[in-house]
């Protein structure tokens, strides 16, 4: 047994198995392991050894899989089949929420995890990584979801080393098997005529003592590890990882990508059967009333069509060809950035499960060809694409802890629940867009930084980021335009009625960054609630900063918002002032045109300035070029990006913008932190 | 804008084209809950279960079945002008049905088929779903609906959401359920990759391939999926056939599809039906994410 | 094309009605343009001349959907996912003939427990289907309603029973087949998938209350009042020495009559009618006949099972149900407890085939087979080709056999409702039309290939 030298391993007689199945469910705990169902090796809950597949073995390829009869009664002589362990530790569906109104209040009651114990038996090195590439996803983050951290905590995880392997396999080029070598309780290795086991925690151990078990012989463990390196050797190293988080991004523009999105199917297989894939979308279910309803979590995939869109309908996402980009390039590249590993494991499940069998491992051969090939194609460029990240390569992955002890951990939800507020006055502020001063509110959330949004909740709507528009010490304001139902229902709400509020989120505007520094503010229609706290801030600490100038773009005089702020800036003598409108009629006497007009012609010098720019993306690119040209450096122009956002924590997914997640990373980020990102279609 | 929904009373009808009727008993089967919000719910229309007539107006018509008689193609046209939101439910009203195989037929080729004495039957040429005739709210799809979908859409009406309908294919319905995938595994026949999403992936879970009986999802890759099938071994006579099922006509499988007495290689093509739904009042948003054209909140 | 406006009227079909009288008595018409609480779209014309008929018309007018042309060229199991969708209420008749009918050409043997699942999938439609007239459609006319919506508000509990049984019948159905309606996993030699034994035993609460449900329902039925009536038409249904009627057994008849079920159309045959949408169908000596709950009770009651057969003797009524189409709704309550007890049965004795599907060679011929649909005899006829397609199709549906009879019946009835008001008169007529349970999808095609295309 590699790795494990001051371990005991001890021998259990293959005639005993049982009594392993029987210590595992002991004091009421379920046992998951493999079992043979409808053509093929599933994880389902096992009572006794008998249900165990023994004898059966697997092939797999592309698009294909198929049980076969092996020639030994081995039990654990088959692969990875179509189930993977996120099925119980990530279930498909989970209730997170149950939200009520009672004439004007509304009330929030997060749902309280109480998972059943589990104990999974036949976890695969490869899937033991993909155990640790969800916890720190889900878990270790600045927010966990508690549904996974409770269901993780109770799991008791028996590990086995792969003495078999499938023409799907490449574990080994992702640093994650075939050995098993940590994050486990109990780790098993089949030999014909029994298991090897030992433990590595101290219910492992609890178990093992339990069992009818002898010592293992030297012989034995020179047996098990031969097999264990024949797999090794087997699998060879069919994906050249080095490097390859910086060829992906480098090759954002291949052809590559329409090629394959002739072929996908865009059917989000490969996304369901995938260990890590962790996106997720919430949905309502409610009474008839919508008095009463539970927001539930349920798997999504960045393959379903409107899992980039947001209100008003863009997709940021649009084409085949983008998602399946997003997919590769976030398992091989940005999921580097975001969480220090590759988000690929290796399993292979993605190949033997696409329905027509698109294989990523020639995927990535031939969009980001290994380095001797791609000396010989052209046009790679630098990527320059996100630039916070380093590539582990190919250290080994971080490695699942075994059932961690429950640590002391806060109450569940925390920072994730809604806590109710009150709207005290509304003001309309265009035909369709209207401001909600909200009272009552949590302190946490009155403490929020300018620029910083809440998720939003009606009960039984989804809900919504806001962006805050005013803070005060009792007041938040949010300005919310009725883009759809549920920004219908929040425009329809009257002083008395109750909202529910998470946050804040994001980072807020980096108003330090600007201290001693000239301020130029560039906002494009409703791109000025989220900075109306910020030019708030500035004016009232309007020594701390240079010159400011503020300039503001509306479509048309009719979707002018906060205008007795405008107004007042206006009057100002300490502040550099412009609007204008897209269009308007004779009775507009201000100007007309795009908001670059108001300064590509002005004639301050931007090398030592600080921007904040908020609008359409559009407007927000034309804006970044003319302030780059006056001299600004990308490090201080800072704009801030929309996103589809269900969470508003990092933790659904859809917000991805390569390597960053809008709704906590941003929604504000420096032009130079967007790199290539910044205007790119398709991300 | 405000809320699209009031606390009055919500007048519902239920209008019968040809079809089987599955679908509106679909909705005789949510009674229970229905009689839950007997106060807020009047349904005024519904021949197959109450006697007592209405002929308009309508908060909501449900329409089920295709237009395929000269009569049901005006009095959908009547229908529509009494209705303040109309949706389509079920294959036959969203796509035209089975019954639009007739549609690659020459004429009245089958009429003579069927009926010894076809000059009695007065029917049109082809089998047409109501988006081909007048503008649609929203559409429930499925040969038969989902009862879950159908009740998810009553009650977004009443509280005046959108209705929460997975927009994906079947495949997501299939993982979510735990089914193996029977392509993979057996190499089967299925539909599920470019089919929507929306029946709970019954078919797979039955052991059998999905047919497609809640039409193409968006985007439905159906060539990529037909150079699978014919990889199989699987001929162009049998692909054909099995996109010629109850959504043949639905645009994204209609040039996919062979019934076995074709004899045009595609019927006559009417108004793109997604160019005819308008989900909603104006400046409201849709009802519905099932449409192919609309977005999520 | 609602009905016949041509001198002459109705095609020469029994009780098409072409009497002539020479009295000069002013002519009473009843007309109802659709017919409401029927599955499907038809009308209804009765004219009279005093006591005399001279028009009763049942006229159906739902659209054509050409089902005989839709399963040509295809394979059988293709048929059975097609058939299905003829009717929304009885698709699992449509399979069931169907796949019984191909089993039949083909030598298929079954595994005993798919045959006993066919039963008890065939329990979860009658239960469905019974459960939904009886009570959402036909109670309201016993107890002055215009529909269960109105019933509910001052019966609520009655209709909430109707309800449970209707979701016993659903919940079979969806174990045994995916969903209620057009069930998924019915093959050719068996079912997709066969439950698990856990699936069914979870009925078990649901069938306990059905049944009970199901006696409440004859005992109420029991207590209705009807209107007098004598039977026109004989009686027609299936009989099998063993079990009550669904899939096997031979066709009988109250005078005499014993075939095997492929020879339908030794003793049966189709025509059109102008005005209809639909076939009817004869009997060879071109009388009209009645299929359905009240013929099958009246042929084959020795078979019930001892619960339903207990039921029907405390009514009293089961000679009244053999001649007074009224008493229909006392027939389906007895079914209905039929359905819930058998199934009661099979479920608690449920063990998963070893074979839930057998393999089978398609092979030319006729395929011939009729099961006992709610509504009653249900026959199909397939012509198949060397590739084992599908090149001819007949599918005869209960309701286009009725029709005649249903018209006879309205000759025979409509004299004693003349001296109603108009309104009263016509909803006593309806109230007629309705005790068939006239299911109009299903008999919106059919038929005989006669005019080959073009």
């Amino acid at each position: 047994m590699p790795g494990t030298a001051e371990a005991t391993v001890s021998f259990l007689a293959r005639a005993d198995l049982d009594e392993l199945i029987q210590a595992l469910r002991a004091g009421g705990r379920r046992l998951i392991g493999p079992t043979v169902s409808d053509g093929a090796i599933v994880y389902d809950e096992i009572q006794q050894a008998a249900e165990l597949p023994h004898g059966w073995g697997d092939e797999q390829g592309p698009g294909h899989y198929r049980l076969t009869r092996r020639d030994d009664e081995r039990t654990f002589g088959f692969v990875v089949g179509p189930t993977s362990w996120k099925r119980f530790t990530f279930p498909p569906t989970v209730p997170l929420w149950r939200a009520r109104r009672d004439g004007t209040e509304v009330s929030f009651e997060s749902a309280e995890p109480e998972p059943a114990p589990l104990a999974f038996l036949g976890v695969r090195g490869c899937e033991l990584a993909a155990l640790g590439v969800q916890d720190r996803v889900l878990r270790d983050g600045p927010f966990a979801d508690a549904d996974f951290r409770a269901r993780r905590a109770n799991a008791l995880i028996v590990a086995v080393e792969c003495t078999t392997s499938a023409s799907t396999c490449f574990c080994t080029s992702m640093g994650t098997g075939p050995e098993v070598r940590a994050g486990y309780d109990l780790r098993l290795t089949e030999l014909d005529e029994g298991f090897l086991l030992d433990a590595a925690s101290d219910a492992g151990t609890a178990i093992l003592q339990r069992l009818p078990v002898r010592a293992a012989t030297d012989a034995e463990q020179a047996r098990a590890s031969t097999a264990v390196a024949a797999v090794r050797e087997e699998l060879g190293d069919p994906v050249m990882t080095d490097g390859l988080r910086d060829r992906l991004l480098a090759n954002l523009d291949s052809p590559g990508w329409a090629s394959v999105a002739e072929r996908c199917l865009t059917c989000a297989n490969c996304t369901l059967v995938c260990p890590t894939c962790f996106c997720t979308s919430v949905g309502q279910a409610s009474d008839l009333d919508g008095l009463d309803s539970t927001a539930e979590r349920h798997w999504d995939s960045c393959f379903t069509p409107g899992f980039a869109r947001v209100a008003g309908g863009g997709d940021f996402r649009a084409r085949p060809q983008d998602r399946y980009r997003q997919w590769l390039t976030h398992k091989f590249a940005t999921w580097v950035d975001q969480f220090g590993t590759f988000g690929c494991v290796g399993c292979g499940r993605c190949i033997a499960w696409c329905p027509v069998g698109i294989d990523v491992r020639q995927e990535l051969a031939a969009i980001a060809p290994p380095p001797e090939s791609a000396a010989r194609s052209t046009g790679v460029r630098e990527a320059r694409f996100v630039v916070r990240a380093t590539a582990p390569a190919r250290e080994p992955l971080v490695q699942a802890q075994a059932s961690p002890a429950p640590a002391p951990v806060a109450p569940a939800g925390t920072g994730l629940d809604f806590l109710p507020a009150v709207v005290r006055s509304c003001f309309p502020e265009t035909a369709d867009t209207l401001t909600l001063v909200l009272g009552d509110v949590d302190p946490v959330i009155l403490a929020a930084r300018p620029g910083q949004f809440v998720m939003v909740e009606r009960p039984a709507f989804p809900a919504v980021p806001i962006s805050i528009s005013r803070l005060s010490e009792v007041h938040l304001d949010l300005t919310i335009r009725a883009a759809g139902f549920a920004t219908a229902e929040l425009t329809g709400l009257g002083p008395g009625e109750g909202v529910g509020l998470r946050g804040p989120l994001g980072r807020g505007w980096p108003i330090e960054a600007a201290v001693g520094r000239d301020v130029v503010i560039v906002a494009g229609g409703i791109g000025l609630a989220p900075l109306r706290p910020l030019v708030d801030r500035v004016l009232s600490e309007r020594e701390r900063f240079g010159a400011v100038r503020l300039y503001v773009g509306a479509r048309t005089p009719r979707d002018r918002l906060f205008g007795l702020d405008i107004s007042e800036w206006g009057t100002r003598d300490d502040v550099e002032f412009a609007e204008t409108v897209d269009r308007a009629g004779a009775e507009w006497l201000g100007r007309v045109g795009v908001v670059t007009h108001l300064f590509d012609t002005a004639e301050w010098d931007g090398s030592q300035a600080v921007a904040f720019v908020c609008g359409p993306e559009r407007m927000m690119q034309a804006a970044a070029a003319t302030l780059l040209a006056r001299g600004l450096a990308p490090e201080r122009v800072y704009v801030t990006m929309e996103r589809h956002m269900e969470c508003g924590v990092g933790l659904c997914g859809h917000c991805q913008l390569g390597g960053f997640f809008v709704c906590k990373d941003g929604p504000v980020f420096s032009l130079a932190e967007l790199g290539d990102a910044f205007g790119r279609e398709g991300l | 804008m405000g809320r699209p929904t009031t606390a009055a009373r919500l007048r519902v009808g239920v209008a019968r084209f040809t079809s089987c009727g599955g679908c509106q008993l679909t909705l005789a089967g949510l009674h229970e809950a229905l009689l839950a919000v007997a106060d807020r719910v009047d349904i005024v229309e519904f021949a197959e279960v109450l006697s007592p007539r209405s002929s308009g107006p309508y908060d909501l018509l449900l329409v089920e079945g295709s237009v395929s008689t000269p009569d049901q193609a005006r009095r959908i046209s009547e229908l529509r002008r009494q209705a303040r939101l109309l949706v389509t439910i079920g294959a036959c009203a969203t796509t035209g049905g089975i019954q639009a195989l007739r549609n690659w037929s020459d004429g009245d080729a089958w009429r003579a088929a069927v009926y010894p004495q076809p000059q009695f039957i007065h029917a049109l040429r082809t089998s047409t779903p109501i988006s081909e005739h007048v503008t649609v709210d929203a559409l429930l799809r499925g040969c038969p609906i989902d009862p879950g979908q159908l009740a998810e859409l009553v009650t977004a009406l009443l509280v005046g959401r959108r209705a929460q309908l997975l927009d994906a294919t079947v495949c997501m319905e299939c993982k979510a359920r735990g089914t193996v995938c029977l392509i993979s595994s057996q190499g089967a026949p299925c539909l599920g990759p470019v089919t929507k999403s929306g029946c709970g992936a019954i078919c797979p879970a039955f052991g059998r391939a999905c047919y497609g009986c809640f039409g193409p999802a968006h985007p439905a890759n159906v060539e990529a999926l037909k150079a699978q099938f014919a990889d199989q071994g699987r001929s162009d006579e049998e692909i054909g056939r099995l996109f010629a099922g109850f959504t043949a006509n639905a645009p994204a499988f209609r040039a996919n599809a062979r019934p076995p007495l074709a004899v045009l290689d595609q019927p006559p093509v009417g108004p793109e039906p997604a160019a005819r739904i308008s989900h909603g009042f104006p400046g409201v948003p849709p009802l519905t994410a099932s449409g192919d054209d609309d977005a999520r909140q | 094309m609602h009905g016949s406006d041509l001198p002459g009227g109705g095609a020469a079909g029994p009780g098409s009605g072409d009497g002539r009288s020479g009295s000069a008595a002013p002519e009473l018409r009843f007309e109802v343009e659709e017919l409401t609480r029927v599955e499907g779209e038809g009308s209804l014309r009765l004219r009279m001349r005093g006591d005399e008929v001279v028009e009763a018309r049942l006229n159906i007018f739902e659209a054509p959907r050409y089902f005989e042309q839709l399963v040509r060229g295809r394979t059988p199991d293709e048929v059975i996912d097609i058939v299905a969708r003829i009717c929304g209420i009885c698709p699992v008749a449509y399979q069931m003939s169907a796949v019984h009918a191909f089993e039949d050409l083909f030598g298929v043997q079954v595994d005993p427990e798919v045959r006993r699942l066919r039963r008890l999938f065939y329990c979860g439609e009658w239960l469905e289907s019974h459960a939904l007239h009886v009570y959402l459609l036909h109670a309201p006319d016993f107890l002055g309603y215009d529909s269960a919506v109105a019933m509910a508000r001052d019966l609520r509990p009655l209709v909430e029973r109707g309800l449970r049984l209707r979701r016993a019948g659903d919940a079979i159905i969806a174990a045994i087949g995916g969903r209620p309606i057009h069930p998924v996993s019915v093959r050719v030699g068996g079912f997709s998938r066969a439950p698990r034994r856990t699936e069914l035993a979870a009925l078990r609460p649901l069938l306990e209350q059905a049944l009970d449900d199901a006696v409440a329902t004859v005992r109420l039925a029991a207590t209705f009042e009807t209107p007098a009536m004598e039977r026109v038409a004989r009686l027609v249904s299936m009989r099998h020495p063993d079990e009550y009627p669904y899939n096997e057994g031979h066709i009988v008849s109250s005078d005499g009559l014993d075939i095997e079920l492929p020879a339908w159309r030794d003793a049966f045959s189709e025509y059109q009618v102008e005005g209809s949408n639909a076939l009817y169908a004869r009997a060879s000596d071109g009388s009209a006949y009645l299929l359905g709950p009240s013929a099958r009770i009246a042929l084959a009651a020795t078979q019930l099972h001892p619960l339903a057969r207990r039921e029907l003797e405390a009514t009293g009524l089961a000679d009244e149900i053999a001649a007074n189409i009224f008493r229909s709704v006392v027939a389906r309550g007895v079914e209905l407890v039929h359905a819930a007890a058998e199934a009661l049965e099979l479920v608690e004795a449920y063990r998963p085939p070893d074979a839930a599907l057998v393999p089978w060679t398609a092979r030319p011929g006729t395929a011939a087979w009729a099961t006992e649909a709610p509504r009653g005899l249900l026959f199909h006829r397939y012509e198949l080709d060397e590739r084992g397609r599908i090149a001819e199709a007949q599918i005869v549906p209960p309701t286009s056999q009725n029709q005649a009879a249903i018209e006879a019946d309205l000759r025979v009835f409509a004299p004693s409702v003349l001296r109603l008001s108009h309104v009263e008169a016509q909803r006593r007529l309806e109230q007629l039309v309705r005790s068939y349970d006239p299911c109009i999808s299903c008999a919106t095609h059919f038929l005989d290939l006669t005019v080959e295309e073009a």
